[in-house]
C-alpha cells in the first residue's frame, strides 16, 4: 500500500494527538506531503505550505461547507462567516470587517493594558499560580466580552462552555453538543433583550442595525454569527497566550531577553503562534477532482489543512522547530489566509503582545511548576513565580 | 525607482505591513491594505518594506524596479 496511505492513518490533531503532534509533522511531511486519515469519518491532510496556501487561494474547489470544524463545533448550524463560501461569505464577512481594522482594534489599546496589568499584578502576588485561570484565559474574555457586549455577571458560565464545545468534543460529543445547545439558547435570550435596547456601541448592537442586500439579518444568522464569536473569540488568545508563557517558563534565557527588550515582543509573538499555533488544522471539502502534491482528491472528500505543519515546513523556514524571538522572515499560516483569514486576528495578535508585555512587567522570574502540564489547550498552567 | 503596490484581489487584512512600514501603507475602513500614490515610489528599497514583503501571508505586495522593465 502507498505510504501516505498507512503512515497518518490514525492521524489526528485534537486533545492527546497534540502531545507529540510535531514529532508527528515531522515524521509525515518527510515521507509524504499528502496523508490520509481514518479518524472523523476519513479526510486527506496537507502539511505543506505551499500546498496549504493554494488550498486557501482556492475557494471554489476546496469549499467551508458543511463545516469548516471537523468534529464540529457542538452545533450543524453553519457558522456566518467562516462556514460559508462565495459569493455569499463576503456579504456576510464585510458586516464584522469594519469593527476589527488595525484603526479598531488602536482605540481597544489603554483598556486592553489595564486588564493585563491588573490580572498580571493579582498573579505577581502569588508563588504558585494557574496562569491559565488566572491570567490567560480571563484577559481575552473580559477583553472581547466587553467589545462584543456579553454581559459581564455571564462570564462564569464562559469557561465550562468553551472547554465542552472545543476541547470536549472529541472525547465526549454528547456533552460539546448540550453546551452548544446551551451557548445558542444563552444568544437566543441575549438577542430578544438587546433587541429593543438602543445602540450599546459594541458588536451586537452592530449586528442588529446590519444590513446585506438591502435585508435585517434573519434571528437564525445573528445567533450563528453570535455562536461563532463566542467560540472563535475567547478560546484561540487563551490558548496563544498560554503557550507564549509555557515556552518562556522553560526558557529564561528568552525571557530575561523580552524583559530587557520589550520592544522585541511583537517580534517573538509572531514566532509563538508560527510555532505553538491555536488553530493547528482546518478542513474543507473538495468540490470537485483535484490533485494536491501528485495525490487525486476526489469531490466530496474532506480535506484538512495542517497550519500547525505548515508552519514548521523546512522549505519555508530554516530550522523550523527551534522558536527563534527574533526571527525576521516569519510569513506563517497561525490564522490561515486566503478570504476566510482569521477576522480577528487584529485583535488576537495585540492581545498576545500586550498580554506578554504587562505580564513580563509585573511578574518576576517564572518557572514551570508541573512539568508535565501540555504546551497546547487551555487547561492549567501552574507556574512558580520568582522575587 | 521602485514602485511599491498593494494587490487588492490578494490583500485579506492581516496588517503584517502595518507592522513593519507603517509610513508606507495605509488602511481602508474594511482593513484592506493599499499604498498611497504618494507613498509609492522609493529610489532606494527600505528594510521596512522588505520585511513588510517577506511577512505578507497572502503575497499581496508587489515592487515592481522601473530601471528593469
Amino acid at each position: 500500500m502507498a505510504d501516505n496511505l498507512t503512515a497518518g492513518r490514525d492521524f489526528d490533531f485534537h486533545g492527546h494527538a497534540l502531545d507529540n503532534i510535531f514529532d508527528t509533522y515531522k515524521e509525515l511531511r518527510n515521507r509524504c506531503p499528502v496523508s490520509r486519515s481514518e479518524e472523523h469519518g476519513g479526510f486527506w491532510f496537507l502539511v505543506k505550505s505551499e500546498d496549504i496556501f493554494a488550498a486557501e487561494q482556492s475557494p471554489d474547489t476546496f469549499s467551508v461547507t458543511p463545516s469548516m470544524l471537523l468534529p464540529p463545533f457542538g452545533t450543524d448550524v453553519p457558522l456566518i462567516p467562516i462556514d460559508i463560501d462565495p459569493p455569499e461569505h463576503a456579504h456576510y464577512r464585510r458586516v464584522l470587517l469594519p469593527l476589527f481594522t488595525p484603526q479598531a482594534v488602536a482605540k481597544l489599546d489603554e483598556g486592553m493594558h489595564r486588564t493585563a496589568r491588573e490580572l498580571a499584578t493579582e498573579v505577581a502576588a502569588h508563588d504558585v499560580v494557574d496562569v491559565s485561570a488566572r491570567f490567560a484565559r480571563p484577559m481575552p474574555t473580559i477583553i472581547f466580552s466587553r467589545l462584543a457586549g456579553f454581559p459581564e455577571a455571564d462570564w462564569p458560565k464562559f469557561d465550562r462552555w468553551v472547554d465542552d464545545i472545543i476541547y470536549e468534543r472529541t472525547i465526549d460529543p454528547e456533552r460539546a453538543w448540550k453546551a452548544g445547545q446551551e451557548v445558542m439558547d444563552y444568544f437566543d435570550a441575549l438577542l430578544k433583550a438587546r433587541a429593543e435596547q438602543q445602540d450599546a456601541g459594541d458588536i451586537i448592537s452592530r449586528l442588529l442595525s446590519a444590513e446585506i442586500n438591502g435585508r435585517k439579518l434573519t434571528h437564525d444568522e445573528l445567533l450563528s454569527y453570535c455562536y461563532l464569536l463566542f467560540v472563535a473569540g475567547l478560546d484561540t488568545t487563551a490558548w496563544a497566550i498560554r503557550s507564549s508563557l509555557w515556552y518562556l517558563a522553560q526558557n529564561p534565557d528568552a525571557q530575561a531577553r523580552l524583559r530587557e527588550d520589550p520592544d522585541l515582543i511583537p517580534t517573538a509573538a509572531e514566532e509563538f503562534l508560527r510555532t505553538l499555533s491555536p488553530v493547528q488544522a482546518m478542513a474543507r471539502t473538495c468540490k470537485k477532482d483535484t490533485e494536491v502534491s501528485g495525490q487525486r482528491i476526489r469531490a466530496g472528500d474532506r480535506v484538512v489543512l495542517v497550519f500547525g505543519a505548515g508552519n514548521r515546513d523546512p522549505d519555508v523556514y530554516e530550522h523550523p522547530d527551534e522558536i527563534v524571538v527574533d526571527r525576521e522572515n516569519n510569513r506563517h499560516l497561525a490564522f490561515g489566509g486566503g478570504i476566510h483569514r482569521c477576522l480577528g486576528s487584529n485583535l488576537g495578535r495585540r492581545e498576545l503582545v500586550i498580554a506578554l508585555e504587562e505580564f513580563l512587567r509585573a511578574v518576576g522570574n517564572f518557572s514551570l511548576d508541573n512539568l508535565s502540564e501540555q504546551w497546547h489547550g487551555v487547561g492549567p498552567l501552574t507556574l512558580r513565580i520568582g522575587r | 525607482m521602485y514602485q511599491i503596490t498593494v494587490d487588492p484581489a490578494r490583500c485579506q487584512g492581516h496588517a503584517r505591513c502595518l507592522t513593519f512600514a507603517p509610513d508606507v501603507f495605509e488602511f481602508d475602513d474594511e482593513g484592506y491594505s493599499f499604498v498611497p500614490d504618494e507613498n509609492s515610489r522609493y529610489a532606494q528599497l527600505t528594510e521596512g518594506v522588505r520585511l513588510a514583503v517577506a511577512n505578507c501571508p497572502e503575497r499581496a505586495i508587489l515592487v515592481k524596479d522601473d530601471q528593469r522593465t
